[in-house]
């Protein structure tokens, strides 16, 4: 297991490789630099040139590449040309608070989904697995700012339940416990849209994957044993419908850290997708390359840690 | 999974394209105009214009100005009860808490309250001095002398001195220096040196005692005086530890612990979600009369709701007949409706051949129905104007100004004398060449939306066949660097100062390719001369010829709204004049 996990780990080198040298190359290609978007009325061709070389823009983009990759190995990020600090500490500022909500995102969803998914497979065509499959698509289908905004309008401002946004209230100087509430008092709504949104797609995954099961020969045997229903479902299907899932788990790691752009804008939540977008706006080359990289190693892991669950769950695969 | 992720790859494209396109376009340039002239307001100028919605009807006269709060009962507890502290709602800042980096208007909202200069904008465009109580300027106004306040303290007690201002300007004139400013065309003596790495001082700054310095130049212009004053001195004995010539890493390092000498320091400030801070009991203009401010992020999805429910104090709110019936109707909310530092143009490229001759492109301004436009994109908060300066700046001028109304049989006669007669088909042609206008537009601008549809239909009529690409604003700027266009549209900011290389004979910012000897000598003229009212005289002249050149269709220019709660009194705001140099000096109604 050792072995394949390390020639695994030496496999994604020339992938990691790959994805720089794209990315790269995008950005190289993509008109404008950080001096042109910054739209300053009172720049000088001195200036712009000065600052080109400040930043390295000046160089052969082949110069720059390697100067970028070289930094990388090193741990160095490079300086944000925005936040005028260390790419790293920006990511580290904000990053975290964009997995909190993600975090409890996900836990809710793949909670919901997977009772959800297993009893409308279990009732296949009933009355509940049509209201359910017909709220899933409803709820798959709602643009996330919408909802957002209606949330918003009713629960926060009408209702006053939950604050509009941010992750705390101005001003408050609380440690301790009474933060924390404050805290999830704020991320209530946006983690319930977020699950809202996803919730949907997930419930799909676990209802096929428990319908497929539950045709199988063992689950007749266990049934015809008389076993009663929920022992069959929940110890002999379940388990095995989980299967496929485990593979998506890996998949939600990049999820956790990438931030969502258009929440984090609509609830003011202070994460990092939106200061990757504007990195992208700004062209803000260190930032955007730099959270782009972090993005692709998190994906190339997740999909390294989802095969290995995969044969740690399953015995039927080996790892070699 | 797959489709999951192209499906975020597709709406984040879209997004990124959307504000890329109006961060660009629309509200191009910097929304502030302190003294500090060249801090952009980058993605999210983008965000208020995607979500400006076209407002018609109003009349126009009531629109712009300040209405006053009707109802105060109407305020909301919390925010009564807030009676030694303000919340301001912003955009997020990027806690670059240092005059020399900052890259924000929302940064650089929060450093004028940190930091205080030698010298303050007036609410009229013009200067007065802050920090120095005297300023001499020798007869050939080459050297400078800047007295600094007795009483001019740093927040930690220590005094603020000449060599404090002497290390700021090392910091400014240094190699890796890359914030917003342009110190090297101060033109300051040995500065050049300096940033080179060959000499260890800046000989052209002398320091004469702990509370004067002189400052000599190699060369003056009427921006001398601010660029030199408008420097917030540093503390050495905070910022100096770690710096060494050339290297100004450690410097930035502070960038989150700022020490200046503004009315109020920081207290805590936590990423993308508010900045807290708390009154300078050292600072020599009088402690400010509310102890703490906080600056809370918003989005233009919330400052509204965040003002009603008094969560927040004051927040720029996106102009529009909607919000301002809302906000009005609140009771409580001071709204202010204040011209904007900018103005859009469609741009045309004068050094093509269709649009060389001066008889086209002011048939192109008549021929084309602005004030229908303006209408359409924003109602009654902006307005058409012909000269590109505010009409709240003193270089203003109505004085023999062509306002070239609509007029379609004007643009055909002048299309006429320009030689281009109308073909077979409807289309105006010249020596065989038919008058076909590409127009390179941005998407999901409000301006170009309106814009495209009218102008298609005027034109048109001229004989003119309008043919639109949609493209990035990126995009668009590469194939104006290139001059390969012929019409785009964008907008500009102003700064205080008239100043400005957008219509001179291949000028940094000139888009047009527009050039005219003679508005290029007043132009040099206007920057020689340091007395106003002359100076206005050269504008004058500037605006009325560049007036009849018609280099580009000159637009509008629009309005920013700004909501405070009517609890606060004792504000001094204009469009040149930001709310954040007001804080020390408001207090809370009893």
């Amino acid at each position: 297991m050792s072995q394949y996990i390390i020639r695994r780990l030496l496999q994604m080198i020339p992938t990691l490789i790959g994805i720089s040298i794209i990315v790269f190359a995008i950005s190289q290609m993509v008109p404008g630099d950080y001096i042109t978007a910054s739209q300053n009325p009172n720049m000088t061709a001195e200036r712009a040139d000065q600052l080109r070389a400040i930043y390295g823009l000046d160089k052969p983009p082949v110069q720059q590449y390697f100067i970028w990759v070289k930094n990388m190995l090193t741990g160095n990020l490079g300086d944000s040309f925005q936040h005028k600090m260390p790419v790293t500490e920006v990511i580290n500022t904000y990053v975290w608070n964009s997995f909190i909500i993600a975090f409890v995102t996900m836990i809710l969803s793949w909670t919901i989904a997977a009772f959800v998914g297993v009893f409308s497979a279990q009732f296949q065509y009933s009355f509940f697995d049509k209201v359910v499959t017909l709220l899933v698509f409803l709820l798959m289908s709602l643009p996330s700012f919408f909802i957002g905004l209606l949330a918003i309008k009713y629960i926060a401002l009408d209702l006053k339940l939950f604050p509009t946004g941010g992750m705390t209230t101005a001003g408050l100087n609380a440690g301790g416990f009474a933060y924390i509430k404050d805290v999830v008092e704020h991320m209530f709504l946006p983690v319930v849209v977020m699950t809202t949104l996803t919730v949907g797609g997930l419930t799909r995954y676990f209802r096929t994957g428990m319908l497929e099961v539950i045709r199988q020969d063992y689950i007749r045997t266990a049934r015809a044993k008389g076993l009663q229903e929920r022992t069959v479902i929940f110890k002999h299907a379940f388990r095995n419908a989980l299967l496929p899932a485990i593979t998506l788990l890996g998949f939600e790691l990049p999820g956790l850290f990438g931030g969502a752009m258009i929440l984090e804008r609509v609830f003011a939540w202070p994460g990092i997708g939106q200061i990757y977008l504007a990195s992208i706006n700004m062209r803000d080359y260190p930032l955007m390359l730099g959270f782009t990289m972090f993005l692709a190693v998190l994906t190339l892991l997740g999909n390294l840690i989802s095969d290995i669950l995969y044969g740690v769950a399953d015995p039927r695969i080996r790892l070699k | 999974m797959k489709k999951r992720l192209s499906l975020m790859l597709v709406t984040l494209m879209a997004f990124g394209s959307i504000l890329a396109a109006c961060g660009g376009g629309e509200e191009a340039a910097p929304a502030d105009n302190g003294t500090d002239s060249a801090v952009t307001t980058p993605a999210e100028s983008g965000e208020d214009a995607a979500g400006e919605t076209p407002a018609e009807g109003a009349d126009s006269e009531s629109a712009i100005g300040l209405t006053e709060a009707t109802d105060m009962t109407m305020n909301p507890p919390g925010a009564v009860n807030r009676t030694d502290s303000m919340i301001i709602g912003t955009v997020a800042p990027q806690g670059v808490f240092n005059p020399l980096f900052h890259q924000t208007a929302y940064d650089f909202a929060i450093d004028d309250n940190l930091f205080s200069s030698l010298i303050k904008v007036k609410a009229d465009g013009t200067y007065e001095n802050d920090m120095a109580d005297k300023i001499d300027i020798s007869d050939d106004n080459k050297t400078y002398t800047f007295h600094i306040r007795d009483d001019a303290k740093f927040s930690d007690g220590t005094p603020v001195t000449a060599n404090d201002y002497l290390f700021t300007m090392k910091l400014y004139m240094d190699a890796s220096y890359d914030g917003q400013s342009d110190p090297l065309s101060w033109n300051v003596v040995g500065a050049n040196e300096y940033n080179k790495g060959t000499a260890k001082d800046i000989s052209g700054i002398k320091v004469v005692d702990d509370k004067t310095v002189e400052i000599t130049v190699s060369d003056y212009d009427a921006m001398t005086q601010v660029n030199l004053g408008a420097v917030a001195p540093l503390p050495e004995a905070y910022y100096g530890k770690g710096y060494k010539q050339g290297d100004l890493t450690s410097v930035k390092q502070l960038n989150a612990k700022p020490v200046g000498s503004g009315p109020y320091k920081l207290k805590s400030y936590s990423a993308g979600q508010e900045v807290d801070l708390v009154a300078n009991e050292h600072y020599y203009g009088g402690v400010a009369k509310i102890p703490n401010v906080i600056f809370k992020v918003t989005t233009d999805t919330t400052n509204m709701a965040m003002l009603q429910s008094g969560e927040t104090d004051l927040d720029n709110v996106t102009v529009n007949e909607d919000n301002v019936e809302e906000l009005k109707s609140m009771g409580f909310l001071d709204v202010n409706v204040l011209k904007n530092n900018g103005y859009g143009y469609v741009a045309m490229n004068n050094k093509n051949p269709l649009f060389s001759d001066v008889k086209v492109r002011q048939a192109l301004t008549y021929g084309l129905n602005r004030a229908e436009v303006v209408e359409a994109a924003y109602g009654p908060y902006a307005e058409v104007i012909n000269i590109p300066q505010s009409d709240v700046s003193w270089a203003y001028t109505a004085d023999k100004i062509n306002t070239y109304d609509y007029n379609p049989d004007e643009a055909k006669k002048l299309l006429d004398e320009a030689g281009w007669t109308v073909g077979s088909d409807g289309i105006r042609e010249k020596d065989g060449k038919k008058f076909e206008i590409n127009f390179s537009a941005t998407a999901d601008n409000p301006v170009v939306d309106a814009l495209i549809p009218i102008m298609t239909e005027n034109y048109q009529e001229l004989g003119i066949k309008l043919v639109t690409e949609t493209l990035d604003f990126n995009a668009i700027m590469e194939k104006k660097d290139r001059g390969d266009y012929d019409m785009f549209f964008a907008a500009w900011g102003l700064t205080p100062d008239p100043d400005t290389t957008v219509y001179i004979t291949d000028g940094a910012q000139n888009n047009s390719g527009y050039s005219n000897p003679k508005v290029d000598e007043l132009y040099a003229k206007g920057k020689k001369e340091l007395d106003l009212d002359k100076r206005k005289e050269i504008y004058a002249e500037a605006y009325q010829q560049i007036n009849a050149d018609a280099p580009e269709i000159l637009m509008y220019q629009r309005t920013n709204m700004l909501a405070i709660n009517g609890r606060l009194d004792g504000w001094d705001i204009s469009p040149y004049k930001e709310y954040q140099h007001s804080l020390s000096q408001v207090q809370a109604a009893q």
